[in-house]
């Protein structure tokens, strides 16, 4: 029965939190810009109205299209449940459930890679390429900040290997993870989500074809894997096993409140970077990890 | 227990006709797959010896745990390529060579069958070069067409050069054992610098990075149901060697460390391969090529702790490696047929001129769709199980600490690169035909194709999501054959909680299609508005405007630049009224290019010049014999005086 709560009120807490995040961000651009900028819960409208609005269907897209963002959407979804939530844990906990996590954002991406090519637009089409390519930079990022966590703590138990502090490698883990948050949440310098020239974008250049419900999901979905990020930043970096239950949980609010601050300034202080230079970037991104996990081993060793 | 023997009478009896010869060799199939099953779960192996000799050797053959790991995915690809090939190369289509395909297939998957009952290092090496020839005579079964014969003949040269290490191996082992019979002998370390020459022949047959130059042009020429054998089967022969005689035989120290780093490098330049190809077979050859890498990693890294402490993770590893296996193998063939299906019905093979056939052909789109997450390894297919295991071998390796870190991390970052490159080409390989507006009249033309040919796909796919549904079936069958590798008292058993992972994969699955369906049906609530694809005002969209497989590959293409070396012949439009431009992309084949033919050309000039030796006048031939004969003289002299 309690399990039974816990998964109800983790799920609410994802599904209605979530979209907070970019209106934050968007309120902090605003701010830094001096204007008042549109309401915090501008995207929760934006969701209401778009469920609401039919759908208008390319004639060349096949099932798959409208499958995609819903088989994405459960797939990041899943991840989140899989995040441990501070003293919280996640909903379900096993070895290697890290793992699964990163291949359920790639089923994410697989999936909306996919949704972009139903219709045939090469706007969608130079998206999708994008996504997919620099994907490859960010999972290998991923991949060693986790193996660096790993090698700190000993576990491939995302609720054992998020509770001690990064130790030395936490600034060098806290850089990379932040940029791999930004490449892979489509954010400033890597991709602008508010632009609207086709030829400079990642993201939305990959969901111009989709409308109503289908495009609200996609929303949805992307806003869930902003807070998945910004929660597994915060965790990795910050000792939150020493406190107790309900400071850590406040200390970790407010550090993807910082998170998602932080996103907001980047965003207004920063512009774009030339295609030619996301590359490099990352892979600034994986050396810092790298380097994490190098320090994690000389911790280990001596 | 003798369902091996019925393998072996069914395979042989029915070349002639076709109904007959499909049931047998699915009776065939299903016996051998029993056997394989039984030793698996039973876990007593199953040996069988006669006085009645060949080649001077008595009969020996064995089965144990391992063998049935590749004897059931030989039965089950076997059989399926046999029912797909009815519909695909029949013999109302290809009367001269279809005859000639049953008796060939027959006599491979005999082949197969035999290196992996073999105990003897003769019978072995006899049963390995009918198996390379019969797949020859199956590469080469449309005689006309120029690029299969070379293709062919590329396959047979590089396989013999395989073979003779193989045969330098075994001779070599028989002279220092004394014996032809195989085993393990770990405990006799002089034998263990044999393994380098195992490692080269085997690595030959299993399409590791350098040694892999045969291995696409021979799988995309092939007929489509040979592709998916030899893809999904052959190349795991190979494999099956590599474990074999790395479980028998003491290796040397540094064996471990070039099989975890020849893995590593096979998965990465493989996919990159792939990634850039515009040939549809080509593409899921390369593709073949980093999937063996994945295995070869999981091997190293058992070796690896097998030579530093026999961590368990090591075992783990293998394990995942194993199942891997079964999955590349299902998943594979099950492409290749897709890929069969294709070219079946449009006649090309070439990416940029299909597009939009998921409306002519939906099942075969629906199953290539699968068979492709399955291959990407993504949940909740079997793709990810293998992977998963793998991947926790690694992490629990690096975690553990000491040198062997040094090896699995680097490792584990190699697959994750692997991975995500390997989704790219899928998502490229499968939209780029499959989705969108038909690019030529051809892609236009397509038609589903019949239920012989999408028959064995289902059943594979069924296959695929099984293995990823339900692994906690599947687990304690590769945690044995992972046990028979060495025997050990090491259990990885409780290493991995699978039946969570499956409980997560089955619930994903649910998910999936529930919000699949949920939102399909929120869409046609209301009856969604049709209207062309969203062009930014442009008036009048071409099918040749989308985006093609090049461009869709060309962002991480450049980054492997230094190893695909694409070579782009551009001719730029000119003047304000342009009559032509065009440009041309082709991707060399770099290791053949620039390594294999550079030195087969100094092989040909060298014995060219000897040939001159040879020039049919009888005078200098008895001058060479005398000189010959004065030398032999000389050296006899020699030795004897001191």
């Amino acid at each position: 029965m309690i399990a039974v709560v816990d998964f109800v009120l983790r799920l609410a807490l994802w599904l209605v939190l979530a979209p907070l995040l970019p209106g934050l961000i968007t309120k902090v651009k605003a701010w830094v810009a001096g204007r008042r900028g549109p309401p915090v819960l501008q995207l929760y409208y934006d969701l209401a109205r778009l469920w609401r609005k039919s759908v208008v269907l390319s004639t060349l897209a096949s099932p798959g299209f409208v499958a995609g963002p819903a088989v994405a959407w459960v797939a990041v979804l899943g991840a989140a449940l899989l995040m441990p939530l501070g003293p919280a844990g996640g909903a379900l906990s096993f070895k290697g459930d890290v793992l699964l996590l990163i291949y359920l954002l790639a089923v994410a991406r697989f999936c909306t890679a996919w949704a972009a090519l139903e219709t045939g637009s090469a706007f969608e089409g130079m998206g999708a390429a994008r996504e997919v390519s620099y994907a490859v930079l960010a999972e290998a990022a991923l991949i060693t900040a986790v193996l660096s966590l790993s090698v700190q703590t000993g576990s491939v138990t995302l609720a054992t290997m998020l509770v001690p502090a990064a130790g030395a490698g936490a600034v060098l883990l806290a850089a990379g993870l932040f940029t791999v948050l930004l490449a892979e949440n489509c954010r400033v310098p890597f991709d602008d989500p508010t632009t609207h020239l086709e030829l400079t974008m990642i993201h939305e250049a990959m969901v111009l074809d989709h409308s109503g419900p289908p495009f609200a999901v996609i929303l949805h979905g992307a806003s869930l894997k902003l807070l998945l990020f910004a929660l597994l930043l915060c965790q990795a970096v910050l000792p939150l096993g020493g406190l107790t239950p309900p400071v850590a949980a406040a200390v970790l609010a407010a550090g993807v409140l910082v998170v998602t601050v932080g996103v907001g300034l980047v965003e207004s202080l920063l512009a774009r970077l030339a295609f030619r230079r996301v590359p490099l970037l990352l892979t600034t991104a994986f050396l810092f990890c790298l380097f994490a996990l190098l320090l994690a081993w000389r911790g280990g060793a001596v | 227990m003798l369902a091996g023997g019925c393998l072996a009478t069914g395979v042989v009896v029915g070349p002639r006709l076709a109904r007959t010869w499909i049931g047998l060799t699915v009776t065939a199939a299903v016996a051998a797959l029993g056997a394989a099953a039984v030793v698996l779960a039973g876990g007593t192996d199953w040996e069988w010896r006669s006085g009645f000799a060949v080649a001077g050797e008595p009969l020996h053959a064995r089965l144990d745990a391992m063998s049935a790991i590749f004897l059931a995915l030989v039965a089950v690809v076997g059989g399926a390529s046999a029912v797909y090939s009815r519909g695909y190369w029949s013999d109302e289509g290809y009367p001269d060579s279809a005859p000639r395909g049953r008796r060939w297939l027959s006599a491979m998957v005999l082949a197969m069958v035999w290196v992996l009952l073999a105990s003897n290092g003769l019978h072995f090496l006899i049963g390995w070069e009918l198996f390379t020839v019969s797949a020859y005579f199956l590469v080469t079964l449309d005689r006309g067409e120029r690029d299969a014969r070379a293709a062919g003949w590329l396959y047979l040269a590089a396989s013999h050069l395989g073979t003779l290490c193989l045969f330098a191996f075994f001779g070599l082992l028989a002279a220092r054992t004394g014996s032809w019979e195989l085993g393990p002998m770990r405990e006799n370390t002089a034998l263990a610098p044999l393994f380098w020459l195992a490692l080269a022949g085997f690595a030959v047959k299993g399409g590791v990075f350098p040694a892999h130059v045969w291995l696409p042009s021979a799988h995309a020429n092939a007929p489509s149901h040979v592709s998916a054998l030899m893809s999904g089967v052959a190349i795991k022969m190979g494999i099956y060697g590599l474990v074999r005689f790395s479980g028998w035989l003491p290796v040397p120290a540094a064996a471990p460390w070039v099989v975890i780093g020849l893995g590593a490098v096979s998965a990465v330049l493989g996919i990159a391969f792939a990634l850039v190809q515009n040939d549809l077979k080509r593409l899921l050859a390369y593709c073949s090529v980093e999937n063996v890498g994945i295995i070869l990693v999981g091997l190293g890294a058992a070796m690896l702790a097998a030579t530093h402490g026999d961590g368990p993770w090591g075992r783990l590893a293998l394990a995942g490696a194993l199942l891997h296996v079964w999955n590349h193998g299902l998943a594979k063939s099950l492409l290749f047929f897709g890929a069969g299906s294709v070219l079946h019905a449009t006649g090309t093979r070439e990416i940029t001129r299909l597009g939009g056939l998921w409306r002519a052909m939906p099942r075969t789109a629906g199953l290539f769709a699968l068979g492709a997450v399955a291959i990407c390894g993504l949940p909740p297919l079997n793709g990810f199980v293998g992977e998963w295991l793998v991947y926790l071998g690694l992490f629990d390796g690096a975690t553990a600490g000491g040198r062997p870190a040094w090896g699995v991390a680097p490792a584990a970052i190699a697959l994750a690169t692997a991975g995500a490159l390997a989704l790219a080409t899928f998502v490229k390989a499968s939209a780029v035909v499959f989705l969108g507006a038909p690019r030529t009249k051809l892609a236009m033309d397509a038609h589903e194709s019949g239920p012989w040919l999408w028959g064995p796909m289902l059943a594979l796919a069924g296959l695929c999501a099984t293995i990823g549904l339900a692994p906690f079936f599947f687990w304690p069958l590769v945690a044995r054959a992972a046990g028979a590798w060495r025997p050990s008292a090491m259990a990885v058993e409780p290493l991995a909680p699978v039946a969570t992972l499956g409980l997560a994969n089955v619930v994903l699955a649910l998910f999936f299609v529930g919000a699949a369906a949920w939102l399909w049906r929120r869409v046609h609530a209301e009856g969604p508005r049709p209207a062309p694809t969203w062009d930014c005002g442009y008036a009048a969209p071409t099918p040749r405007m989308q985006y093609t497989g090049g461009s869709f590959g060309g962002i991480a293409a450049t980054w492997f630049s230094w190893a695909l070396q694409i070579e782009r012949t551009v001719h730029r439009p000119r003047g304000p009224f342009p009559v032509s431009a065009s440009r041309v992309e082709r991707v060399p084949e770099s290791v053949l290019e620039w390594v294999v033919a550079p030195v087969a050309g100094l092989v040909m000039r060298a014995s060219a010049a000897v040939r001159r030796l040879q020039h049919g006048r009888l005078q200098f031939y008895i001058v060479y014999l005398v000189a010959g004969l004065a030398g032999l003289g000389l050296l006899v002299l020699l030795e004897g005086n001191p």
